[in-house]
């Protein structure tokens, strides 16, 4: 029986898939049968990613994503390897934990250009007839409980995720006649690299306090990587404009 | 700019694949055009021609030699 979670021949293409919940949705989207394309900008971890892959005719692309005049070329060459687009993960993303009063713009930009403007560029284009496969695509923004709740030193951080979820909205409206469909994730506390990271600047107090209102612990890529697999599968064809939260519990205190 | 250029774009702005159109081609009769591809088309024309048209302007638009009109011979070769 075909299952409606399955991937099996969609080409999916990914951002940040170098590292963290990127890395891990291209993994597991390619367990699922999907075709995957990584994009990020270190390209010796996405071999990394690629190697560990299961088989499939995968590609990937070193590419800074926030040059946003070199994002078709990539789909273009995509489209002639491997056929129409299917399915988008916007992965990529930057942390900034910073008080307001030492934030500058270029920080803001920086941010933005990263979390949502490339994700965005990277939708335009897609939605192209000439990429877009004739069934229409699933479009997944990774945000962040961020993006709904928030803590002190994130207003660039937390601006910009939630830039994400409202952008998302009008993106399904627009695109449903393209049969497009777009949604966000917004994950609370994974065990990533670039939480590791943003650990190093706590007090062990806040750490031990941050965790423990995660009711089910922290969480691990592949939370994030499966609620992906269900926003991309048919499984979730009538699923337009929403942000699904997958916080083990952190946002229903 | 020369008219099959413009025309190119305005299919490119429109996502005309299969459809050829010239400059009798009534836009309204095309699926492809509504409320949100005038929007797209506006951009192209301030892109292009540095003129800002409103949505207004487009009531009287019926085919492409009347948009080509409503920009201004004077900008077409």
């Amino acid at each position: 029986m075909n299952s409606p979670f399955s991937l099996k021949d969609k080409n999916i293409l990914i951002t940040g898939a170098s590292s963290g919940i990127g890395r891990q949705c291209a993994i597991s989207c390619s367990q699922m049968g999907a075709n995957v394309i990584l994009i990020a900008r270190n390209e010796e971890r996405l071999k990394e990613t690629y190697n560990k892959l299961e088989r499939g005719n995968h590609l990937f692309f070193s590419q800074d994503i926030t040059e946003y005049n070199k994002i078709e070329s990539v789909i273009s060459e995509t489209v002639s390897k491997l056929g129409k687009i299917n399915g988008f993960i916007h992965s990529a993303g930057i942390e900034m934990t910073l008080p307001l009063k030492v934030m500058k713009p270029e920080y803001y930009n920086k941010l933005f250009s990263v979390n949502v403007i490339s994700g965005f560029e990277f939708a335009k284009i897609i939605s192209k007839k000439k990429y877009l496969d004739s069934n229409g695509a699933s479009f997944v923004f990774i945000a962040s409980i961020m993006s709904v709740v928030a803590n002190a030193g994130l207003i660039g951080y937390c601006s910009s995720k939630g830039a994400i979820i409202s952008g998302i909205r009008s993106m399904a409206i627009e695109l449903a006649r393209k049969n497009i469909r777009v949604n966000s994730i917004s994950p609370g506390y994974i065990q990533t690299e670039m939480m590791k990271k943003a650990e190093e600047k706590m007090s062990d107090s806040k750490i031990k306090e941050l965790r423990k209102n995660f009711l089910l612990g922290i969480g691990k890529p592949d939370d994030v990587a499966n609620a992906c697999i269900y926003l991309l599968s048919d499984a979730a064809r009538w699923i337009t404009g929403t942000n699904l939260i997958v916080d083990g519990g952190y946002s229903a205190k | 700019m020369k008219t099959n250029e413009f025309i190119e774009e305005l299919k490119e702005t429109l996502e005309l694949e299969d459809v050829e159109i010239n400059e009798n081609t009534n836009l309204k009769d095309l699926e492809e055009y509504d409320s949100l591809s005038v929007l797209a088309i506006i951009a192209m024309i301030d892109e292009n021609f540095g003129k800002k048209l409103s949505g207004q302007d487009f009531q009287s638009i019926t085919t492409v030699k009347s948009l080509m009109e409503l920009i201004g011979k004077d900008c077409f070769e």
